[in-house]
């Protein structure tokens, strides 16, 4: 699993992907839920900074194993 | 309720009793010796007031019990070769050599009844005739303490305790099976005993909890585990220090079937609950899926509220790497490793062999080894009984 | 005397630096470079000869890599085989960790790396290798050499190692026993009482090999982030092949200046989704465009040159591992900070 070994060796990861079920399964740590398998950053760019900006806030914040944030937090 | 237990030196241990095909021996720690075919490890146990040590009825934990320091019963049976139990699994001592100081209750004068399977009696009965007679055995030789002084009497009561110390019960698990696999609360296996069941702490150290199970020799908690509870006692000791004792409950493992299993997890956490408890040290008895009822009863407390703290013993490949955990929930934050029970112990020949010159799996006990831990009776106890521990390496 | 062979990364061997980093595994007579400091702590065991290889002619092809450094080894007649010490360098870190794996297994003689604990090399050995503990850089070699020989002298002389925490090794993962100080009941309440108190911890993890999430990002604004992809995001016609699934590698890109991922210059070939939507916006995958903006507004600090790319489709756990480990090694060597991964 790419998130777990790259965060293994000390570097942040934030993995953003529509199946965080599989994603909290193997080992990720910071996810964010993408909106679609197609497009996981979103169909245009206002989505898509939605999306970017949510994952920056991850990579920003302590957080517990295997945490999974929805873009928009309700 | 205050129960009292009197100790009374192993010098006053009566002549253990001639007994037809029981064949006695009395051996020391530190002896070249090794012991196979262990069934159980227990203390010898009496009452001044003349109720059974290890009643079937009423209820422990209350008046004076008598207690031998120093001596251990150990019963050795080899089970008939037609009906080899579930998954029988040797069971050994060691009083001298590698293996010694990872059974420290066999550190004792070692009453050793060894019991000759003959034509006729199935296991169940060979069993049965083998657990009796060693309870019997064990309040006769505590019988001439009823005549003598104690050399020190300790008090087990819960007095008041400030209502601001966290409040913590122990929940302790012991194991039905079947037939030789179990485990008895006053001479009921407790797959009947109405378990999850709250008793009062002093009647674990005061014999209602006896042992008929013979697999997972240092995973399973012989009688002796139950009547020395560091874990009880180290309770009782800190009631009113840093804790409330909120009290003992007595939870069942090897639940049957998921549903079982989730709904008796449940009515263990709802008993801690119903103690009053913020936290509580859970406990495992065997291998296998009994681990599977501890982590779930781990994750049924934490959702009702109670803090945990499991104690467990690890199954992992000495030279591979990853931990030996044999199931594991995430609530399961908090956890103490009594060892790991695949390691191996050294080889070492013994002088002498009783209980059976034969291991279980053919190999002559003289000359076997290494063993692995998991045949030594009680080394990786996992009521957290003794000091062992695993790290990584 | 002990014949024991040392590798060194291009680097360290003396032959240059990043512009020597294709170096092909090359032989060296007796020690070099720190090979003597390492030398002159040894007793009993001499260092015959000195193995070298770039860290990128070794990250790119490792196969050929490790063949002809085991051949070189395996001429040496050697007893011993010591690599490293690596520090913090990923890349070299993971050829030492790969190449002493091979040699323990293919020669069956003892085996020594020297790296520090977040080097992804150590992910690599996966525990069957001994690994010294280092610094992450050069400035803990005055420590790193006595260590490593007082552990080769270990490993020569078969003599059964104690905790790491004495000797000086970075745990492998083997659970061992040993006698605690406290009974289990005794460290139970401790460990309950102190969990009640806020404090939580454990005498053994439990989950499935889960990594402990880093520390956050401490100021992003001036950190090297990078993008990762599993969603199979190539260059227009996928001119190296990658596959549409089960790759069995991954892929590096130079993002050059562009700013974002062009539709007629990138597409997906991830053969498990509909890759309409993604090849009219490669960006719908690797949010190079939104990146770029945002370092731009001073939100990050620089968007890495080089972006990595494989299909995580039918990926084996273990390829999965091992691209992640690769994939470290250079993140880490460049610098990054920081890491936005994308998949499906």
């Amino acid at each position: 699993m790419l998130a777990k070994e790259i965060e293994r060796a000390g570097v942040p990861t934030v993995f953003v992907t529509s199946l965080p079920t599989i994603a909290t399964m193997v080992g990720a740590n910071r996810i964010v839920r993408g909106p679609a398998i197609t497009h996981p950053f979103g169909l245009d760019e206002t989505e898509r900074r939605r999306i970017v900006e949510r994952a920056l806030e991850m990579l920003e914040t302590e957080v517990e194993p295997t945490t999974v944030w929805e873009v928009d937090p309700s | 309720m205050v129960w009292e237990l009197a100790s009374f030196p192993a010098g006053l241990m009566g002549e253990p009793p001639e007994l037809e095909g029981v064949r006695v021996d009395l051996v020391r720690g530190g002896e070249p010796v090794r012991i196979t075919h262990v069934l159980d490890a227990v203390e010898p146990r009496i009452r001044p007031d003349g109720r059974a040590a290890f009643p079937t009825e009423g209820k422990a934990g209350q008046g004076r019990t008598n207690r031998l320091d120093g001596v251990v019963v150990l019963p050795c049976l080899d089970f008939p070769a037609e009906e080899r139990p579930l998954h029988e699994q040797e069971s050994v001592i060691d009083l001298s050599g590698p293996g010694a100081e990872l059974t420290p209750f066999a550190a004792d004068t070692n009453v050793v009844l060894t019991f000759s399977t003959r034509e006729g009696p199935g296991n169940e009965e060979l069993e049965a005739w083998a657990r009796v007679t060693t309870l019997m055995v064990a309040e006769d030789l505590a019988r001439p303490t009823l005549d003598a002084e104690p050399e020190q009497v300790e008090r087990f009561e819960l007095g008041p305790a400030d209502a601001g110390l966290p409040s913590v019960a122990a929940l302790v698990q012991l194991s039905d099976l079947g037939p030789l696999y179990y485990q008895y609360l006053y001479g009921v296996p407790v797959g009947r005993a109405g378990l999850p069941r709250a008793v009062d702490p002093a009647e674990l150290l005061d014999g209602a909890v006896t042992c008929g199970e013979y697999h997972w020799a240092a995973l399973r908690n012989p009688t002796i585990v139950f009547q020395r509870s560091a874990l009880v006692r180290t309770l009782y000791r800190e009631h009113g220090r840093r804790l409330r004792f909120a009290g003992l409950v007595l939870m069942r493992g090897y639940e049957q079937t998921a549903e079982d299993k989730q709904r008796a997890a449940a009515a263990a956490a709802e008993a801690a609950v119903e103690l009053g408890a913020d936290g509580a040290i859970v406990t495992t008895d065997a291998g296998g899926n009994s681990h599977t009822d501890v982590m779930l009863t781990v994750r049924a407390c934490e959702r009702a509220g109670v803090g945990t703290t499991a104690i467990v013993a690890e199954m992992a490949d000495p030279d591979a790497v990853g931990s030996g955990l044999t199931d594991w929930v995430p609530e399961a934050d908090s956890i103490v490793s009594v060892g790991n029970a695949e390691e191996l112990v050294p080889a070492w020949t013994p002088e002498r062999v009783i209980g059976g010159d034969t291991l279980l799996d053919g190999t002559p006990a003289a000359g076997a080894g290494p063993i692995p831990l998991r045949n030594y009776l009680g080394a990786t106890n996992q009521t957290g009984q003794h000091a062992l521990t695993a790290t990584t390496w | 005397m002990v014949r024991a062979v040392h590798y060194l990364n291009q680097f360290f061997a003396g032959l240059g630096g990043e512009e020597a980093a294709e170096t092909p595994p090359t032989r060296l007579e007796g020690p070099v470079g720190p090979g003597r400091g390492l030398a002159a702590e040894l007793e009993g065991i001499e260092i015959v000869a000195t193995l070298a290889c770039g860290d990128d002619y070794f990250g790119e092809r490792e196969e050929d890599a490790l063949a002809r450094l085991l051949e070189l080894l395996e001429r040496e007649r050697p007893d011993l085989l010591v690599a490293g010490p690596a520090f913090g360098s990923g890349r070299y870190g993971f050829a030492c960790a790969r190449f002493a794996r091979l040699a323990t297994e293919q020669l069956g003689i003892p085996v020594l790396a020297a790296m520090h604990e977040e080097n992804p090399g150590v992910a690599a050995a996966e525990g069957k290798v001994l690994i010294a503990a280092t610094a992450v850089n050069v400035a803990g070699m005055r420590e790193a050499l006595p260590r490593m020989a007082r552990l080769a002298e270990a490993l020569a002389a078969g003599r059964e190692l104690g905790p790491p925490a004495e000797e000086g090794y970075l745990p492998r993962g083997f659970r061992r026993n040993r006698r605690a100080e406290a009974s289990g009941a005794e460290r139970a309440l401790d460990l309950l009482l102190d969990k009640l108190g806020g404090e939580t911890r454990s005498e053994v993890a439990g989950g499935f090999d889960g990594v402990e999430p880093p520390p956050p990002v401490a100021d992003l604004s001036t950190a090297l982030l990078a993008l990762v992809t599993e969603a199979g995001c190539v260059p227009q016609g996928n001119p190296d092949r990658l596959p549409t699934i089960r790759a069995q590698r991954w892929l590096r890109y130079e993002l050059g200046s562009a700013q974002t991922l062009a539709p007629d210059r990138y597409e997906s070939v991830h053969g498990g989704f509909d890759v309409t939507l993604a090849n009219e916006d490669p960006n719908r995958l690797v949010p190079l465009d939104t990146v770029s903006a945002l370092a731009a507004e001073g939100r990050i600090g620089r968007i890495h040159d080089v972006f990595y790319t494989t299909t995580g489709n039918g990926t084996p756990v273990a390829a999965a591992t091992s691209f992640g480990q690769e994939i470290a090694a250079e993140l880490r060597d460049a610098g990054v900070q920081a890491v936005l991964l994308s998949g499906t």
